[in-house]
């Protein structure tokens, strides 16, 4: 007994000092070029997919608007600043680059193949460590990880695809003018410069949380923003006035309840104030108001001096009072130019 | 409420240091008797909280009496004529003492007290005021008898002599609602009614303290009770009613900008302006308010601007966020709006 003990304890002790020469005289070669060894492939495959299976969200999680085209859109648009150079489009191969990588990223395609929705959810949240696939890069944001999901399902199912844009400028998504009609992406001509200028530092630090503006903000010069912040801006967008104020929606928007604060209070129409202090909403799109409400609530939304009273404003509404209030807002005539 | 505090001075006692609670009991009774006694069981200015205090006097004298009795009987057997006592007196000395007495002395206490329990759910004499547990602050209405409803929030006015009826409700947890000068406590519970009515006698200036831990600001949930002369009372219940008196001075009007620009009317009602927010205290009248922030603070103009620039501090978790991005200027302008809000 005690000899076999010794014996393995020998074995083991040879076994770490092995270990330690290859790691140490730099004799496993990392070189990109070569297969793995026989085995090693399909080993680290298959761990990742069984991890994946594991931890994926449940099916209930999947949003319901999951498969709204506008959604599709948004992530197409985010899809080819931020995927398309690893995993190509549908119609265009993947870049020589990405095809140089080991493991080699699987054209969008063959990615899309082996999973669900809810997978391809958290794959594109969580990332795959060893693989060159990062997690997305912000925190709280499930919503957009969804929306570039949505793209991927259209994809897998064969949906029409939404045209690829030209360019990857701010007009790509938010329109020539600022004035997108996907609902998933705000309008920035009923913001003044201030506004937009504030929201682009925001996203440029990480005081707003965004996989999406931070992979365009990151890198922005103040003078950039400036410039983008005059181009879509609008000095002085009055918000449109509500047509039936009697409508329950109007209701909860004008007077708020016991826990709500009346929305219009700061965001107008018929606010008797000298200055705005919150943007415009009547006449912004409804996806992208219904998203940042629901950040709002749920604590994960930063912003200006005044992000604590939209916080507290938004902390007790209900799932349905923010489908609600998105859908009022946005149904409302946009701000009078 | 005057029995807890005599049994926990007690309690504590039994446990350890008699002499200790006697000083501590004493010490209560002194202090109460020196201070104001705006909020004190042993001030009692109404009915309800005279009649709670003499039953406490009957009590605390009957166990008074009770205890010198005991402790002479045992002094006399032990001490002065200690003798040997025949089964049978001692049986008798048992049965007699230990059980047809006190089944005897706390039949009569019950025969005296139980029907004072009823009288503090006494029906009013035509004024119903509904109030509203919030965290942590008081919605107040007042109901007249003619169905019209007066909003206030953190401040009880009573007419003295007459019988005011309390509905009692809470908006999220249990609180409990106790003004220990004119009368006992009753929970006010989310979902459930509760009623109680007060009947003040001595005009003043009382405070009642939420009674049931509600969350992290429970022990800053006050509110003052103004018992007032019939009159009196009448003539501000009808100011209350009115709307809210514009902004006279030039600095009370920028005031009054900074409140609409800072969206106030979002959480607040200003009657007779458009703010018409329902999550905060109603501030039509709020500069005529003995107290501020629920009987935290007194009602002035830097009182007003200290609790809007650092109102988390001074009321942790509360609902309403700290301004403390405005500058000077801004929030003496809006303090003095405030205050002007008579």
């Amino acid at each position: 007994m005690r000899q076999v003990l010794w014996t393995l304890a020998t074995l083991a002790g040879l076994a770490v000092l092995g270990a330690a020469a290859v790691i140490g005289f730099g004799l496993y070669n990392t070189s990109a070029r070569g297969a793995h060894l026989p085995g090693i492939g399909w080993a680290l495959h298959t761990t990742f997919k069984q991890s994946v299976r594991l931890r994926a969200p449940a099916t209930e999680e999947v949003p319901a608007d999951l498969r709204h085209p506008d959604r599709a859109a948004l992530g197409a648009l985010h899809y080819q600043n931020a995927c398309a150079f690893c995993h190509g489009f549908p119609d265009a191969a993947r870049p020589a680059t990405a095809m140089a990588m080991n493991p080699r990223p699987p054209h969008v395609t063959e990615a899309v193949a082996d999973w669900d929705a809810r997978h391809m959810g958290w794959i594109v949240q969580e990332g795959v460590k060893m693989s060159g696939m990062p997690h997305w890069p912000a925190e709280g944001r499930e919503d957009e990880v969804w929306s570039v999901v949505s793209y991927l399902m259209a994809i897998k199912e064969g949906t029409e695809l939404p045209p690829r844009p030209a360019s990857a400028t701010c007009t790509a998504c938010h329109g020539e003018d600022g004035d997108t009609t996907n609902a998933y992406i705000p309008r920035l001509d009923l913001l003044t410069p201030d506004q937009i200028a504030q929201a682009l530092r925001h996203y440029r630090s990480g005081a707003r949380e965004s996989g999406i503006m931070a992979a365009v903000a990151r890198d922005l010069e103040d003078a950039e923003i400036a410039r983008a912040a005059r181009a879509f801006g609008r000095s002085d967008p009055a918000p449109a006035p509500i047509p039936d104020p009697e409508a329950p929606a109007a209701l909860l928007a004008t007077r708020g309840t016991g826990d709500v604060p009346a929305c219009t209070a700061c965001h107008g129409p018929e606010r008797d104030a000298e200055a705005p202090i919150a943007p415009v909403i009547t006449g912004q799109n409804e996806g992208y108001l219904r998203a940042q409400l629901r950040l709002w609530r749920d604590g994960a939304r930063g912003g200006g001096v005044r992000a604590e009273l939209m916080r507290k404003a938004a902390q007790d509404l209900t799932d349905a009072e923010i489908d609600n209030l998105a859908a009022f807002f946005a149904g409302l005539a946009p701000a009078e130019p | 409420m005057q029995n807890i505090w005599l049994s926990d001075g007690m309690g504590q006692g039994r446990r350890q240091h008699n002499w200790k609670s006697h000083a501590a009991l004493t010490g209560i009774l002194l202090l109460a008797g020196c201070g104001s006694g705006r909020q004190s069981v042993l001030n009692p200015a109404g009915d309800d909280a005279l009649m709670l205090f003499d039953l406490a006097r009957v009590m605390f004298i009957g166990a008074l009496i009770l205890w010198l009795l005991v402790a002479a009987l045992f002094i006399y057997v032990t001490r002065i004529a200690p003798r040997e006592f025949s089964r049978c007196s001692a049986e008798r000395l048992i049965v007699g003492g230990g059980v047809i007495f006190p089944v005897l002395l706390l039949g009569a206490l019950l025969i005296y007290s139980l029907p004072l329990m009823s009288s503090q759910r006494e029906a009013d004499d035509g004024l119903e005021v509904q109030i509203t547990a919030e965290q942590w602050w008081w919605r107040v209405n007042y109901v007249l008898p003619n169905g019209d409803t007066i909003t206030s929030a953190n401040e009880l006015r009573l007419p003295v002599g007459a019988r005011t009826g309390l509905r009692l409700n809470a908006h999220r947890v249990i609180h409990s609602f106790w003004v220990p000068a004119l009368g006992g406590k009753t929970d006010m519970i989310p979902g459930r009614e509760t009623f109680m009515s007060l009947k003040p006698e001595t005009p003043g200036i009382y405070r009642g303290q939420c009674a049931e831990f509600c969350g992290a600001s429970h022990a800053l949930m006050a509110f003052e009770v103004v018992a007032m002369e019939p009159e009196a009372f009448a003539a501000w219940l009808a100011a209350e009613a009115a709307d809210a008196v514009p902004p006279q001075t030039p600095l009370a009007r920028k005031g009054a900008g900074v409140f609409a620009r800072e969206g106030c009317g979002g959480c607040h009602t200003v009657r007779g302006t458009d703010a018409q927010g329902q999550v905060g205290p109603d501030l039509t009248h709020v500069g005529s308010r003995v107290s501020l922030g629920a009987g935290i603070l007194p009602d002035g103009v830097e009182d007003f601007a200290n609790w809007i620039a650092h109102t988390e501090d001074l009321k942790p978790e509360v609902a309403m966020p700290t301004y403390d991005y405005l500058s000077d200027g801004d929030l003496t302008a809006l303090a003095t709006y405030l205050e002007g809000l008579e």
